[in-house]
């Protein structure tokens, strides 16, 4: 049994593979040149994929935009930074993190589940606001100044460790986790969960009707899209050995929503494709002008009008062609 | 852009000049600093100035007979992209050197990251005491004087002008503006002054009007504001509209009325006194010349911030000199307690926690413009050292 | 007894005063903003850039020596063919998709990006400010006014009632208000659909230029000026219900007293996140505003 949306997903999984692959390229190329700005601008692009998919999960199967999504990011990061401060443990501040995240998701998604459309546009980026203000105003969080003095950890796996330190181990390390919750979120939402948020897209008032809530699927997708975010930005202090007020502010929500939309919404894939190729971008035009916000924009607005699927929406038909002409097994 | 104009420039002077001679490796000085977001006004400055010294230096044979080259990144006021700059520069730009950070929050970050490449920085604008106090780094150097030395040298002329003042506080509500509210208020009431009050307003706040109704009640002699920017714009236009100015001595932090934002203030700026560590009206031949040739290349005035990026690469110079190496370690080491020649005078670079001693100058705005109404000796303003990492 | 009254003319009445001022400089943003959201759907993420064009148009026009009066009128009349191609060629291409909300607002996201490092890349980073065209200032009960903001006080009502006349009392409001109500019917009915919407987007985009020229002289001009009064302006539109000009007055005016009045008691740091904190309580329990929407009922 294998529907469009299956279908479709089996691609995107297809164009993970070839971004993991070619990661893998960039690290061993890394390796041999003896880099670690690049791939440290790659771990960063990485962790900012994280956030990207965050708002994509809303955005793409919920089909509600937040404005807001730094929130749950800079709560991560400033959490794993303190918690790494004291417990110089990732496994310590991923699980902080994780249950931390769950809750205050729950706690959100009470909040501006109660909305659709614009209002929760608008809500979310009220809340997110309000955090960045609190955090910034207060002197145990490092005020507007952030924390300094993030120690270099080593993670543990068990068979081997990693420093945060290394450039390409830790690459490698963030690569593995942020597929890890990519694989999640696309396995969650190929479920009858999944198809059941997609169905509340399309035609909320009829799914009471054929035995469903409308408040559950929700408040799942935004706890799940809450601790994607997190869990991302928990990485954050680990690469950078710093957390900031910035990190809570519009400007992150709103690069995770240039990044998911020139991407490609709904595609999952697109998030990170979208993260590495904003990166790239912002990285080279930074260099020749100090007016990147109109370049930036421009292509933004062209991707809205012109590429309304995002740059996946539009590469993915063809590996899904590819893949039906396949033999089936 | 700016950095090829160097580059070019770089290479026709060492074309001609050197003639012949073997062209060394240029010395690269990496720049990170806000040319978009809030701050760019600042960073627009700092580029100013180290872009006129790197000019004469290199004009002048460079340093060590080595041409400098200064690679710019913009860091958006924002210490995330600061520290991804910071690590381009050092790990693919190779710069030999670090500066140009503006916000505390990206000087200190940035720090970080030196440390982690073992790199030297140097902050040309950042005035949080605790850069050179309590945050210090072994790798982190501070070339202007800190909100402390700035307050001393206010104090000062507090005590002597308005003996027993009676002085309300208004100051941006973030970290920066409560710490320069409170060592003003220290330094104040040490020398007689009488606090009436404080408030602390939100930082890009659009009406301070609502806090005039405290300010009147106080009954102050004296106002002192730490507001920067924008900001300082709003607050003296609406202390003006609401004829507060009358029989009210404004003082405040040296970014609070700058070249940059003089303009727009216009006349409520009248009389407004600051400690700073630069004016444009030093009277000294060093002075004059710099400014003439800064007017020439930017036309514009220099601030605090262009003069103290400009004599940073003087700074940068003589340690190389003294040093006769690039390397962190031995440059460090040559920066200890280093006296060196800037448009202001001579600074000393403390070795204990790393920040200029120097000349502290009192300024009041007079007809539009700044002139200087007192000094104060360095080792007077600067304070204790509290340094204890290194 | 006395002291209640001292602390009224004192405290109290100057504090509700200034309020007053912000509430009107609030609301001449948000009236704009609601209008295009009314009637449109748009929510116009770059309508902070507007206010600032508006600005910066007036400042490069009194640089060449026109009179601020005459911006009060030349400005407006300027950012109206703006906003009308604005929205012809560049809102009406993603108007029609499925997800108008998103698009549109990703749209006008971009554009305010756009346009905030294009002021820096025309006009410098540096702040500027227009002289005060009304100076001096009228005390009365101990309280003291400046003239230029009783005379914004004024011009503002003045303003919001011509608007308010407008929509509610003419025909080309009601027009307006027939396309809001439902597009598909006002088209059969004969009302220019296309020119009815591109007209409301180049009216807001206006009146936000409108309120530049007006507060330049008191909050100075810079290219992030616009990011100032836009979270607010989206509260009070929030607030007050999208697209009711009725609801932007009240809400502008009661959120920016609360605001005022809280700062006596509590750090004024926190006056921004109680006014996020309604807004929030507001979506929960009455998401269609104080007075719903424009053209319903």
């Amino acid at each position: 049994m294998v529907d469009a949306l299956t279908r479709s997903m089996r691609a995107s999984h297809v164009l993970v593979a070839i971004l993991v692959a070619a990661s893998l390229a960039v690290a061993a190329f890394g390796v041999a040149t003896n880099d670690t700005f690049y791939l440290r601008l790659a771990t960063e692009a990485l962790i900012f994929a994280g956030l990207a998919l965050s708002v994509d999960i809303l955005l793409g199967y919920t089909g509600l935009l937040s404005l807001g999504q730094a929130l749950y990011f800079g709560l991560g990061a400033y959490l794993s930074a303190l918690v790494l401060m004291v417990i110089p443990s990732f496994w310590a501040a991923f699980a902080a993190t994780a249950v931390v995240a769950a809750l205050a998701g729950l706690i959100g998604g009470f909040i501006v589940n109660r909305v659709r459309g614009v209002y929760f546009a608008l809500i979310t980026f009220g809340m997110a606001q309000v955090a960045a203000k609190i955090v910034y105003n207060t002197r145990a969080l490092g005020a507007s100044d952030g924390l300094i003095g993030v120690p270099v950890i080593n993670i543990n796996l068990g068979i081997a460790s990693v420093s945060s330190a290394s450039p390409a181990g830790f690459f490698l390390f963030v690569l593995a986790l942020i597929v890890i919750l990519y694989a999640l979120s696309a396995y969650l939402l190929d479920t009858p969960f999944g198809r059941l948020l997609i169905a509340l897209r399309a035609n909320e008032a009829r799914i009471p009707f054929l035995g469903y809530r409308t408040m559950t699927p929700r408040l799942v997708a935004y706890v799940l899209a809450a601790m994607v975010a997190a869990l991302s930005g928990a990485l954050y202090p680990m690469l950078r050995g710093f957390v900031s007020p910035e990190l809570f502010f519009f400007a992150t929500s709103g690069n995770a929503v240039i990044t998911v939309v020139t991407g490609g919404a709904g595609t999952l894939v697109g998030a990170l494709y979208g993260s590495v190729l904003l990166t790239v971008l912002k990285s080279v035009i930074g260099s020749y002008t100090e007016h990147h916000l109109i370049v930036i924009g421009l292509l933004f607005m062209g991707a809205v009008i012109f590429l309304p699927k995002g740059l996946m929406g539009s590469v993915r038909p063809l590996i899904e062609r590819m893949l039906a002409r396949e033999p089936k097994q | 852009m700016t950095q090829k104009r160097t580059a070019i420039l770089a290479a026709l002077l060492s074309a001609t000049a050197l003639s012949g001679a073997y062209a060394a490796d240029p010395i690269k000085i990496g720049v990170v600093t806000p040319l978009s977001g809030t701050y760019a006004g600042i960073g627009q400055q700092v580029k100013w100035g180290l872009e006129l010294a790197t000019k004469e230096v290199n004009a002048a044979g460079g340093i060590m007979g080595r041409q400098v080259e200064l690679t710019f990144e913009d860091e958006e006021a924002n210490p995330s992209v600061a520290v991804q700059k910071a690590d381009k520069l050092f790990q693919v730009g190779k710069v030999d050197f670090l500066t140009g950070t503006v916000n505390s929050g990206s000087t200190l970050a940035v720090g970080q990251v030196a440390e982690r490449a073992g790199k030297l920085i140097a902050t040309t604008v950042s005035f949080a005491d605790s850069i050179t106090a309590d945050k210090c780094s072994p790798n982190v150097f501070r070339v202007n004087a800190r909100a402390g030395q700035q307050s001393s040298a206010l104090a000062v002329w507090l005590s002597k002008e308005k003996p027993k003042a009676q002085v309300f506080y208004l100051g941006p509500d973030y970290e920066m503006g409560r710490s320069t509210v409170a060592a003003f208020k220290s330094s104040a009431e040490k020398v007689g002054a009488n606090s009436t009050g404080e408030v602390f307003a939100p930082l890009d706040s659009k009406d301070y009007t609502q806090y005039f109704g405290q300010l009147r009640a106080a009954k102050p002699q004296v106002l002192y504001t730490s507001v920067a920017g924008n900001d300082t714009v709003r607050l003296f236009t609406q202390l003006q509209e609401f004829g507060l100015l009358n029989n009210l001595t404004v003082v405040g932090a040296s970014g609070t009325v700058t070249a940059q934002n003089l303009g727009a203030i216009g006349k409520a700026a009248e009389g407004f006194v600051t400690g700073v560590g630069y004016s444009a009206e030093i009277d000294t031949p060093e002075n004059k010349k710099f400014v003439a040739a800064f007017k020439a290349a930017n036309k514009s005035d220099p601030d605090l911030y262009g003069a103290d990026s400009y004599g940073l690469i003087y700074a940068y110079k003589a340690a190389v000199e003294k040093a006769k190496a690039t390397d962190t370690d031995k440059v460090r080491a040559a920066f200890k307690d280093l006296k060196w020649m800037t448009p202001q005078g001579e600074k000393t670079l403390r070795g204990g926690d790393h920040q200029a001693v120097q000349t502290m100058y009192v300024v009041k705005v007079t007809g539009g413009k700044f002139t200087i109404v007192g000094q104060v000796k360095g080792e007077d303003a600067i304070g204790p050292d509290t340094c204890t990492r290194f | 007894m006395s002291e209640a009254i001292q602390y009224f003319q004192f405290v109290l009445a100057p504090q509700m005063l200034i309020g007053l001022v912000l509430g009107v400089a609030v609301i001449l943003v948000a009236l704009g903003l609601t209008i295009i959201f009314g009637l449109l759907d748009v929510i116009n993420m770059s309508h902070g850039e507007f206010y600032a064009l508006g600005a910066f148009i007036a400042f490069a026009l009194s640089s060449v020596g026109l009179p601020f009066w005459l911006l009060l009128i030349l400005v407006p009349l300027v950012m109206l063919p703006v906003g009308y191609l604005v929205e012809r060629g560049l809102i009406q291409r993603v108007f029609h998709s499925g997800d108008r909300h998103v698009r549109t607002l990703l749209l006008t996201f971009g554009l305010g990006l756009l346009l905030e490092d294009a002021f820096r890349l025309v006009f410098g980073p540096n702040p500027h400010r227009p002289e005060t065209p009304i100076t001096g200032g009228v005390e009365a009960f101990g309280i003291f006014v400046p003239s230029y903001r009783l005379f914004l006080i004024v011009v503002g009502a003045a303003i919001i009632a011509a608007v308010a006349f407008v929509v509610y009392r003419t025909r080309l409001g009601a027009m307006v208000r027939a396309a809001a109500f439902d597009r598909d019917m006002a088209a059969s009915l004969g009302v220019p659909v296309q020119h009815v919407y591109a007209g409301a987007f180049a009216f807001g985009v206006a009146l936000a230029g409108l309120a530049g020229v007006l507060l330049a002289p008191i909050y100075s001009i810079f290219p992030t000026m616009g990011r100032d009064f836009i979270l607010m302006a989206f509260t009070v539109v929030i607030v007050g219900g999208m697209g009711s000009i009725a609801g932007a007055v009240v809400a502008g005016l009661l959120l920016t007293q609360i605001q005022a009045i809280v700062s006596l008691y509590i750090s004024p740091v926190w006056s921004d996140p109680i006014v996020f904190g309604i807004m929030v309580v507001m979506l929960m329990v009455r998401p269609q505003g104080l007075f719903g929407r424009l053209g319903h009922g």
